[in-house]
């Protein structure tokens, strides 16, 4: 985990009150409620294109490559820890990873523009894979249109299926997706 | 067919209306929301404050249809009883926050937290942001959303806007 940036460490009560400002800041864009409950298949990516590269450091500095997961699909989620949705979905990604098997699918969530210290503060000790999209160099070369975005990259390195905006990954819809792209 | 969502039916605050599966939802932002979410994104005051003083809303929509939609904010319209006003777009803000230094997280979390000038949904997708309109209405507007599915224009009608209090 990648310390804060500020030449001395903040004392705790200070990182509280910084959590709780940042919690406070949400709260204009929580306070309404969803219109749609998350939940809905995703859609087929016209012509499967290949995935653009996608090269980032992990939240422990370890670089990560797509293209070392050929074989395998690849749960692509672009996301902020400032965005409401993204934040409702996040879970989802962790439970749709264990319903497949590891040589089956992987989840490589990519958080936009934001420090370890404030992901790491939403998402815990997460089972999924964090990259760090710094100055969102790498969002900018895929087709993103706003947050969160979500690819299934095939066993191929295509783009197979896309959704934006929020969903619940470990639906029945999407599972299925998935597993018919592993039949293909 | 347009679907004219009376107020009564909704808070002071939020306003939502449904035309053949797409559903709209605007929620008018308060000045010291806006403040608190920006500045914890790495904002000073001073740099968000135009910004925070506009009136700002928290846009929605969600395709439920089984067809691709598109949209474009710059076709949205605000009908006053002074006339039209329209959405001031996202990148016209991000030259500003360049010049005054605002940093690069900051801008970031700023670019992608705006309603997205020009968008594509599939059936399935829905999207949230935030927008500012170009200038304040003096009272209660009509809110318009067109968006097209195949090559059909269409609209939404929101009734009876009104910005949120700057306190």
């Amino acid at each position: 985990m990648k310390s804060s940036s500020t030449s001395s460490p903040a004392p705790p009560s200070t990182e509280r009150r910084r959590s709780l400002a940042r919690l406070a800041g949400l709260g204009c864009l929580l306070a309404a409620a969803p219109l749609a409950a998350q939940s809905g298949g995703m859609t087929p990516v016209a012509g499967t294109p290949p995935a653009p590269p996608l090269s980032l450091p992990d939240i422990d500095g370890k670089t990560v490559d797509l293209a070392a997961y050929r074989g395998r699909l690849v749960l692509v989620n672009f996301w902020a820890t400032w965005c409401p949705p993204c934040r409702r979905e996040f879970p989802s990604l962790g439970r749709v990873q264990k319903l497949l098997k590891p040589s089956e699918l992987a989840v490589l969530a990519v958080n936009v523009g934001e420090e370890a210290e404030t992901i790491f503060s939403f998402t815990g000790a997460s089972d999924v894979t964090i990259l760090l999209d710094r100055d969102s160099a790498v969002m900018r070369r895929w087709p993103v249109k706003g947050l969160p975005t979500t690819f299934i990259v095939d066993r191929q390195g295509r783009l197979a299926l896309r959704a934006v905006g929020g969903r619940e990954f470990d639906d029945a819809t999407i599972v299925a997706q998935l597993r018919g792209l592993l039949r293909l | 067919m347009l679907m004219v969502v009376p107020v009564a039916a909704q808070s002071q605050s939020a306003w939502h209306g449904v035309q053949d599966g797409v559903e709209a939802r605007a929620t008018a932002l308060t000045r010291p929301a806006v403040l608190a979410f920006y500045q914890a994104r790495g904002f000073s005051a001073q740099a968000i404050a135009p910004y925070a003083d506009a009136c700002i809303f928290s846009l929605e929509l969600h395709n439920t249809t089984k067809k691709i939609l598109r949209l474009v904010l710059a076709d949205w319209r605000a009908q006053t009883t002074a006339g039209t006003i329209r959405f001031r777009q996202p990148q016209s803000w991000e030259a500003g926050w360049a010049r005054q230094g605002v940093a690069e997280p900051a801008r970031i979390a700023f670019r992608w937290a705006q309603f997205q000038a020009d968008l594509e949904f599939a059936p399935g997708d829905w999207i949230m942001g935030m927008a500012a309109l170009e200038r304040r209405p003096d009272g209660p507007f009509r809110l318009t959303i067109p968006y097209t599915t195949d090559r059909r224009r269409h609209e939404i009608i929101l009734d009876q806007l009104a910005c949120a209090a700057l306190d």
